[in-house]
């Protein structure tokens, strides 16, 4: 397959994930008069799952387990200049604009 | 919730080291696949109804008005540096830096995302930076309160609209609560397509 067609294979699979995420919210905006619905419960179910599911998937990569020691020093690397630059804009940004 | 979800993880990574080295395997790829993408797309249908459902959430959207924009977009516009920077000191394709960067701390979509489109390795990665950046607002949050009141807000990027709320709102004051819930809802609808954006451009 050429390289724009499995392009185009990704961003049709990562846009169809914003379906659900639309279907959730007009479902919920249809159905926001009735007060008893409690979605902690799921939501914390599914993460679990999710989570889990994922940690599956790292667990059954050995390759993967082989490369961690690696990946711990290039995240904290990539999330102390991330966090840095967030920072610095974000204050920039608010005495640009003046807001308290 | 953060122990309860290290522990998933951690029961995840032995089940699945367990499951490919003297298991069955497509038991293994029915949880890797399946139950994975299921789970996925539930939790995204879940999160969007109880967007839905929430009245006040609208109505603070509403209220804030579009200055407030200019938060949420100087944290996006700071971590996507912050991710090329870290790319070429490190010497990764600085594309999957910036992709990982702009999960913005909603890991659960940064990893599966950029395992996507870099590979296992680099999403990977994507989660651990991520899941760290959650992590490190909520250690973290009693003492960046204290230099910069709206600090964490800024360190926390997408997940201010849920998990870290409730805890800035306690160390930075309620005062803070629009403009954190504002800039995290943001950087979560804009996180998606800017991975899309810069995955498409590698």
């Amino acid at each position: 397959m050429t390289l724009v067609g499995e392009a185009l294979i990704d961003i049709i699979y990562l846009f169809s994930l914003t379906i659900p995420l639309i279907a959730g919210i007009l479902l919920g905006y249809v159905l926001r008069e009735k007060k008893h619905i409690n979605l902690g419960k799921v939501t914390f179910g599914t993460i679990i799952v999710l989570i889990f599911s994922l940690g599956f998937s790292i667990g059954s990569n050995n390759e993967l387990l082989g490369s961690m020691p690696k990946i711990g020093l290039n995240a904290l690397v990539i999330l102390g200049l991330v966090l840095f630059f967030s920072v610095v804009f974000f204050k920039a940004a608010r005495k640009m604009v003046k807001i308290e | 919730m953060i122990k309860y979800i290290l522990a998933a993880l951690a029961c995840g990574v032995i089940a699945g080291y367990l499951d490919n080295n003297y298991g069955n395997v497509l038991f293994g790829s029915f949880i890797s696949n399946f139950m994975f993408s299921f789970s996925l797309i539930l939790l995204l249908f879940v999160m969007g109804f109880a967007f839905g459902l929430d009245k006040e959430a609208m109505a603070k959207i509403r209220k804030t008005g579009l200055k407030i924009l200019i938060f949420p977009f100087s944290v996006a516009l700071g971590s996507i540096l912050g991710g090329l920077v870290a790319g070429l000191i490190l010497n990764i394709n600085v594309f999957a830096s910036m992709a990982i960067s702009a999960g913005f701390g909603w890991y659960t979509l940064a990893g599966p995302f950029v395992w996507n489109f870099f590979g296992a390795e680099l999403g990977m990665l994507g989660f651990t930076v991520n899941f760290l950046r959650e992590l490190l607002t909520i250690a973290t949050i009693s003492l960046t309160a204290k230099i910069d009141k709206y600090a964490p807000i800024a360190l926390g990027g997408a997940t201010t609209m849920d998990t870290t709320l409730p805890i800035i709102v306690r160390y930075c004051g309620s005062d803070t609560l629009i403009t954190a819930f504002s800039s995290g809802f943001t950087l979560s609808i804009i996180a998606p397509f800017t991975i899309i954006a810069i995955a498409t451009l590698k």
